[in-house]
């Protein structure tokens, strides 16, 4: 999509190019007429003071020369005429030797003609009848100073309306910017809503952007709202799905079973594949993926209290350290990020001896988190075993052995890398790259 | 060792009942939140179980309100309820330990016996130690110098609160909120009956009588 920017000038360009040329053009052409007319009755004017001066004489028809103007005898003065007769013509001494033409019918001629000197003349030829005979007079003015003074006109003019043009433009791209500053502004908030460093649009915008902004907002709420919900939903289902099978598990380990222990084992099984299942599936649900563009986890304010919470869960011999940049924010759901950090720490505190530790860096393309233990590790040719359907490595320690599934379903979710090496003290190095949203 | 059961879903309630009781503990039980949050601080118990999904007040605001009126009886959460953010929400509000459903009741009864020795200062170990004796919590018996020595349900209850409380003087009336719960009618008599008995088969010096104070356990045992 073009910017709405050169889409305006563009469009403001050839509307004011077209409209100034034909205004200038218009207006050109309309003063030379009104100015040729002006001349035309000038030229008349010398035409019949011509006529008059066409008196009888001793050898027929002359010209009585104290009636002609000057400028008739100074050669090349930019005023002249022919005066023709049935079977002779005579002309103004100021043509010279240049020879003014007679014109086909009578009227204004106006440029037609390149006379002596290369002027170009204005010619007015009348036909007359006197003293008995038909007489066509031509007169023939300069007209050169005035295009002359026209070309100047033209050149001023289009210099001027260039100049006019470029300051439009100017203003045009001034009042625009200023006119889609708030949308330029819209643009920045949806950026930083990209990025998670905010939560709402601003609503303080012009009348025309407020539908757009108003319909964003309510979309983010809804979607957080419905992630809210059926993120109960989900909580509901799970407390009305696993309180009975916590009934069923302890049924089944209860003494009443006691004389029937392939039954037990039967019903503890099945029960376990239910339970596994189930949490999985809820789990996975539960996530909010891409959902919310403005979800953000304070590392600060996160971290501490769910290495508290581990440590309340394993017990306080483990010491849990986190490294983390202060201040340092993750664009994804607090929800998601717990359940994906909780669950990786979880898993190494079930095999950790002394120390758990969780890093998290922010590197060029992203994010790197890393949580390492120091306990047994495992073994390189069984790492890839971990994530495969239903394998359960941590079968003899306590635990439904999902931790991993939903972290690899998590990291699978954002786009990421999972790596599993060994820790700089034995252990298991679960290494997870993020991309930045 | 007496316990309050918080859990509105009866038939789940039962079993953990009968399970708990199996384990030598005297159990209260309710099923909502209002009763439990007045019941959870006016009666001396041990550990309570608290299910989160409760009628009347959720689990949560019961667990903070008991917090906020300064009850620092460890509290196990219960809870069906089980991603990382709740389980940080449940420790904010003060919960000692966090157990999701479905679980093993073993796992509920492993829960338990650590936290009460973790409640009562003592080292997370499999067995509790006290006085030169060994208590074997799950096959319900006591250890010492290497022999085994029987014990009825009643003894065992008895030594495991005298072991938690080595050295500290009971009183009667102390011992019978500890160890029967509120619909059992509390007779001194049956606790000097068990009293004599434990002496009988670890020696006399092992429970010590304060005239006018009660027991005190964590002299010599001889």
């Amino acid at each position: 999509m073009r910017s709405i920017q050169r889409r305006l000038s563009l469009g403001l360009v050839s509307v004011m190019v077209i409209v100034g040329l034909v205004l200038a053009q218009t207006s050109l052409w309309l003063f030379e007429m009104g100015l040729q007319r002006y001349l035309e009755a000038g030229l008349r004017n010398d035409s019949e003071s011509l006529l008059v001066a066409l008196v009888r004489g001793p050898q027929g028809l002359q010209l009585d020369e104290r009636h002609l103007s000057p400028a008739y005898q100074r050669p090349f003065s930019g005023h002249y005429f022919r005066i023709d007769f049935a079977e002779s013509h005579w002309r103004s001494r100021s043509l010279w030797d240049q020879d003014l033409p007679l014109l086909d019918h009578p009227g204004l001629h106006s440029n037609l003609q390149l006379g002596p000197d290369g002027q170009q003349l204005l010619v007015l030829r009348s036909d007359y009848r006197r003293l008995g005979q038909s007489i066509s007079i031509s007169v023939a003015q300069d007209y050169t100073p005035v295009r002359e003074s026209f070309q100047r006109m033209r050149q001023i003019g289009v210099g001027l309306g260039l100049a006019g043009l470029l300051l439009i433009l100017l203003l045009q791209r001034i009042t625009v910017r200023r006119a889609l500053r708030p949308l330029e502004k819209a643009r920045e908030q949806i950026a930083q809503l990209q990025q998670g460093q905010r939560s709402q649009l601003d609503e303080q915008v012009p009348a025309e952007l407020e539908p757009l902004v108003a319909q964003i907002n309510h979309l983010l709420a809804h979607t957080e709202d419905s992630l809210k919900r059926s993120r109960n939903a989900l909580g509901n289902l799970g407390h009305a799905l696993k309180t009975p099978l916590a009934v069923l598990l302890s049924l089944a380990s209860s003494e009443r079973l006691d004389s029937h222990p392939e039954l037990r084992r039967i019903l503890k099984d099945q029960l376990e594949q239910v339970q596994q299942r189930l949490n999985r599936e809820l789990n996975r649900a539960r996530l909010s993926g891409d959902a919310l563009p403005g979800a953000l986890f304070d590392c600060d304010a996160e971290l501490p209290g769910l290495l508290a919470t581990l440590n309340m869960i394993h017990g306080e011999h483990l010491a849990l350290s986190h490294v983390a940049p202060p201040g340092l924010q993750l664009p994804w759901d607090r929800e998601d990020l717990l359940e994906l950090l909780g669950n990786l720490l979880d898993n190494a505190c079930k095999w950790a001896d002394a120390e758990v530790r969780l890093s998290v860096t922010e590197t060029a393309q992203g994010f790197a988190l890393s949580v390492e233990d120091d306990g047994p590790g495992i073994p390189e040719e069984q790492r890839t075993q971990v994530f495969s359907r239903g394998a359960r490595l941590d079968e003899q320690t306590d635990g439904h052995g999902l931790g991993l599934g939903i972290v690899r379903d998590i990291v699978a979710t954002w786009g990421g890398v999972l790596v599993l090496g060994e820790s700089e003290w034995g252990g298991l190095k679960v290494e997870i790259q993020l991309p930045r949203r | 060792m007496r316990l309050l059961l918080v859990e509105d879903h009866v038939p789940l309630a039962d079993e953990l009942m009968a399970g708990l009781q199996r384990q030598g503990y005297a159990v209260d039980w309710l099923a909502d939140g209002r009763d439990a949050v007045y019941q959870g601080s006016s009666e001396p118990y041990d550990l309570i179980v608290l299910d989160l999904g409760l009628p009347g007040v959720p689990g949560l605001e019961v667990l903070a309100q008991w917090r906020a009126a300064g009850l620092a009886t460890p509290v196990l959460i219960l809870t069906a309820r089980d991603s990382w953010a709740e389980r940080i929400e449940g420790l904010k509000a003060g919960a000692d330990d966090y157990l999701t459903k479905p679980f093993h009741p073993e796992e509920l009864h492993l829960r338990i016996q650590s936290l009460l020795r973790r409640s009562k200062g003592q080292a997370n170990q499999p067995t509790l130690k006290a006085a030169g004796l060994h208590l074997d919590e799950g096959r319900q018996c006591v250890v010492r110098d290497g022999a085994d020595i029987q014990l009825t349900a009643a003894e065992f209850r008895l030594l495991r609160y005298f072991m938690l409380h080595p050295e500290q003087i009971l009183s009667k009336s102390h011992l019978a909120e500890h160890l029967y719960d509120g619909e059992t009618e509390r007779d001194s008599n049956v606790l000097e009956v068990h009293v004599n008995h434990l002496r009988r088969k670890l020696g006399r010096s092992v429970i010590e009588t304060r005239r006018g104070q009660g027991y005190r356990f964590g002299g010599q045992a001889s």
